[in-house]
């Protein structure tokens, strides 16, 4: 154990899953620096780490997962202490593909989305191509996120490119794509029109910054 | 000699010119028969007639019962939806909390239409080939199955924070894996298949795996009265390959395409079945010259390996894959004479 950095600390609780001290060490920096700058200078450096070893296929599902509710928790706390991040970048549309019913990928993005500063309008599951668009033309939405896991309904992905070609929004609105199948053929974002993918949640909010071509959050 | 014959060549280690071959063809002999999936995968009859065009185009050494996990949720009470080009999948878990799985009855494998369809599937398909081709059957692992009874989230927080349950709801996956799958062998299975994705350290972590996943899996083996492979899942296994080779019952493994065969047979020993290992979910996307030249590497990689059985990896073929890309895949194999 990293006794002496929160950061390698945090880090450490929870690829081992200890979600319970991983919070204590949170509210501790928090009582001593605010949610805020817990968030930005423990947390959000502690998942970006996450999310490399990730990537990389070091760590598993749970500890992924356990992340997302750690920083879901935090975001609550944050809230409930008025120190809710302020949602300065977004919205982002974000669903699950027409006939696709595996949210867990979805609610994932969304948690690290919203950890990372952006708004997120989740419409749930087997979305329609026609309402993912429709609801970015009415949100103002620059980015649909649309998450599959199997090959089929990945296929269904298309329709929204085709949609977007047709209203001529595709300079506009960018689609960002992802689910396990994804993982599996990385061609298969270019096949479905996908603007770009990330292997895992926690490398969303980096995705999106790219989309946009913003910088992520130093 | 028959396909039965070569399979038990195989498992018993005794030379042959070439390896047992198959391919996950389950969702494609509807496609072969012209079936609607939405009748494949409810009406036995109908499955089997897909596995006897999947006997008469390609002539595999093994046929599959139906590939559809989620059929068994459904028994569970979880809600499925038929995709026009592929296997079911689940719409809507059964429940949503550990403590409701508790309270759930157990279906019955006697009596669930679900589960008897499962059933009379591998009878109608054993029926047609005679005993000649030995029929595998496929269920869902013991500790895999409640992330379709209650979903994967909901299965991942009880195991993560509330052990106690997690234990309780393996009781009860094990008796209907148990169950399950030895009608499976009753009603004409030679073997059973078990993908298993929660023993994967990609999933879970490792302690979870070593206190309660790999001890629930071991149990439930051990009530099943007949041979089992044990499959990747979609994850690479060789990495982890040593943790399953105590699993009672085990005759064989089916590794990733990602799994180097060399590796994963010196990590096996001699005596159990390899099978493997081409990625058959991404065959279509691959040039018939480069899926072929593929083929001949791992006949040649495997031509002193009497205990290999040559299956693709992942999931099923799908669909859109060309018949004409697997019967010149099928041709190779059978002609192939390198063995002996
Ligand atoms: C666990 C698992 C199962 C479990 C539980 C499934 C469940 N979720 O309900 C069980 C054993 C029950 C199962 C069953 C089946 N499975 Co399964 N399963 C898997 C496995 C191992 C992991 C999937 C998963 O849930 N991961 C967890 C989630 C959170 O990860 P994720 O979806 O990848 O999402 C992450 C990223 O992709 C990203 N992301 C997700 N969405 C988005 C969106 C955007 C915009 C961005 C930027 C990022 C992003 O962030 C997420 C979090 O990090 C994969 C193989 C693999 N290694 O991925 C196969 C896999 C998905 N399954 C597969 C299949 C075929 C099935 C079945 C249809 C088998 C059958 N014939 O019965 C059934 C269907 C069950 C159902 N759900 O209806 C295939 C799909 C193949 C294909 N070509 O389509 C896979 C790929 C395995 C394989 N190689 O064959 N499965």
């Amino acid at each position: 154990m990293n006794e002496g950095d929160p950061r390698k600390l945090l880090i450490d609780l929870i690829l081992i899953g200890e979600r319970q001290q991983a919070m204590t060490l949170l509210c501790r920096s928090a009582e001593a620096f605010g949610w805020r700058q817990t968030i930005f200078t423990l947390l959000e450096p502690a998942l970006e780490d996450i999310g490399r070893r990730w990537e990389a296929e070091h760590i598993s599902l749970a500890a992924g997962y356990l992340a997302g509710k750690i920083a879901e928790e935090v975001l609550l706390r944050a809230a409930e202490q008025e120190e809710s991040l302020p949602e300065v970048k977004g919205p982002i549309i974000l669903g699950n593909t027409e006939d696709d019913y595996h949210s867990l990928g979805r609610k994932l993005v969304a948690i690290f989305l919203r950890t990372g500063g952006w708004k997120v309008i989740d419409l749930g599951n087997d979305v329609l191509a026609e309402d993912f668009v429709e609801a970015a033309e009415r949100h103002e939405a620059k980015i649909i996120g649309v998450s599959a896991m199997m090959l089929s309904t990945a296929e269904n992905i298309a329709k929204i490119r085709n949609l977007l070609e047709k209203r001529g929004l595709s300079a506009d609105i960018k689609l960002a794509v992802g689910g396990a199948v994804f993982k599996l053929r990385p061609e298969l974002v270019a096949e479905v029109g996908g603007d770009g993918t990330a292997a895992n949640a926690v490398d969303a909010p980096g995705l999106m910054a790219r989309l946009l071509g913003e910088e992520a959050r130093p | 000699m028959t396909s039965m014959e070569r399979v038990l060549a195989a498992l018993s280690g005794t030379p042959q010119p070439r390896p047992p071959f198959t391919l996950a063809l389950s969702l494609y002999g509807a496609r072969l028969s012209g079936c609607p999936l939405s009748r494949y995968f409810r009406d036995a009859e109908s499955y089997g007639a897909g596995q006897q065009a999947v006997y008469d185009s390609f002539a595999p050494d093994i046929l599959f019962s139906p590939f559809a996990l989620p059929l068994e949720a459904e028994a569970f009470g979880s809600e499925v939806i038929f995709l026009p080009d592929y296997a079911p999948n689940v719409r809507k878990p059964a429940v949503r909390s550990a403590e409701a799985f508790l309270d759930l009855d157990m279906p019955d494998v006697d009596n669930h239409p679900s589960l008897l369809y499962l059933r009379q599937a591998i009878a109608s398909t054993a029926a047609r080939v005679h005993g000649e081709v030995p029929v595998c059957g496929i269920l869902t692992a013991a500790v895999d199955l409640p992330a379709i009874v209650m979903g994967i989230d909901q299965w991942l927080e009880t195991l993560l924070f509330d052990g106690d349950r997690a234990a309780a709801i393996l009781t009860r996956c094990i008796d209907h894996f148990a169950a399950l799958a030895n009608a499976m062998l009753h009603d004409g299975a030679a073997f059973i298949a078990v993908p298993a994705m929660f023993t994967n350290p990609r999933l879970v972590f490792r302690r979870m795996i070593d206190d309660l996943i790999l001890p629930a899996m071991a149990r439930s083996f051990a009530l099943v009265r007949g041979p089992i492979v044990f499959h990747h899942g979609g994850n690479p296994m060789v990495p982890f390959l040593e943790d399953y080779l105590d699993l009672p019952g085990v005759v064989g493994y089916a590794v990733d395409h990602r799994d180097p065969l060399g590796k994963a047979r010196h990590l096996l020993g001699p005596e159990k079945l390899l099978l493997g290992n081409i990625n058959g979910p991404a065959l279509a996307r691959l040039s018939p010259q480069r899926a072929l030249a593929k083929v001949d590497d791992i006949l040649h990689d495997r031509q002193d390996d009497y205990r290999f059985i040559f299956l693709n990896a992942g999931a099923d073929i799908p669909l859109d894959t060309p018949p004409e890309l697997l019967q010149a895949i099928s041709r190779k194999i059978t002609s192939y004479t390198g063995g002996m």
